[in-house]
């Protein structure tokens, strides 16, 4: 009766833990890092049609600045974007070293179809290709965190 | 009687060469195209232009703000929320070309296309 009564509480307990959002220890990340840059993300090798010009650059801009401003801040770097640590992972700076190792091909595959089991959603038949593209560009040529201010969503 | 076969043959002439400007107007005239937009579609979604015809886009809403780009035609027309908005241009490659809407207008933007041939 005893061990029935055990069971029963660890099965109410087990959502409790299991939606607990602690953040990923270091080779939890580590780990997770190399399964997405080396297995999970596809489209290693697609290169680029766009040319990195200042009107291309702004294209993407503009098109992050309709879908991926929201969770990303501005400046692709969370600037005021009030729950970008609290998520488990937390949403990672687009400039960082491991954001940026991926290759174009990849950062598209990413856009395209987004991360399980992150919070990234796919953005393929919400963006175009093109879109899409012009973005990656952006990714690249991030402006200097915070230069852009924080998306207006937040500040009232 | 000479007088009235000079005047038959000013007045012939007047007429044609009258008919000729016209002819030589309607040819030079841009063509006109009408493009409706609505969430998450054109209509028609597909033309055919002829490479260096001009021509007269009028891009028509009937819901909220959309555009129409070919980036490689370096044609980009966006309109307002019901609105109408006009662009001329003269297609200078051939091919088929997608063009997208510039604004973003929705879940299914990125879906919205408008397919364009040009040729010779």
């Amino acid at each position: 009766m005893q061990r029935i009564a055990y069971f029963a509480l660890a099965v109410l307990l087990l959502p409790a833990i299991g939606c607990k959002a602690n953040p990923p220890s270091g080779i939890e990340t580590r780990i997770v890092s190399t399964a997405k840059h080396h297995f999970f993300v596809g489209n290693r090798k697609q290169k680029n049609p766009l040319a990195a010009t200042p009107d291309s650059i702004s294209d993407g801009r503009e098109a992050f600045s309709h879908y991926c401003m929201a969770c990303h801040g501005m400046d692709g770097q969370n600037t005021g974007v009030p729950f970008a640590d609290r998520m488990s992972p937390p949403v990672p700076s687009l400039a960082s070293h491991d954001v940026q190792e991926y290759t174009d091909g990849q950062l598209k595959w990413v856009i395209d179809y987004g991360i399980w089991p992150s919070g990234m959603p796919g953005a393929k038949g919400t963006l175009c290709d093109d879109e899409i593209w012009s973005i990656v560009l952006y990714l690249r040529h991030l402006p200097p965190a915070g230069s852009l201010g924080e998306p207006e969503m937040y500040s009232h | 009687m000479r007088k009235q076969h000079l005047i038959l043959a000013l007045l012939l002439t007047t007429v044609g060469s009258h008919a000729l400007m016209r002819k030589a107007h309607a040819e030079n005239a841009p063509r006109h195209i009408e493009v409706t937009a609505k969430r998450f579609g054109f209509e028609p979604a597909e033309i055919t232009l002829k490479k260096g015809e001009p021509v007269d886009l009028v891009l028509k809403s009937t819901d909220v703000s959309h555009g129409l780009r070919f980036r490689e035609l370096n044609v980009d027309v966006k309109v307002g929320k019901g609105g109408t908005s006009e662009v001329h241009f003269t297609p200078n490659l051939t091919g088929t070309f997608v063009g997208h809407c510039s604004v973003f207008c929705g879940s299914g933007h990125g879906s919205m296309t408008l397919k364009l041939h040009v040729v010779d």
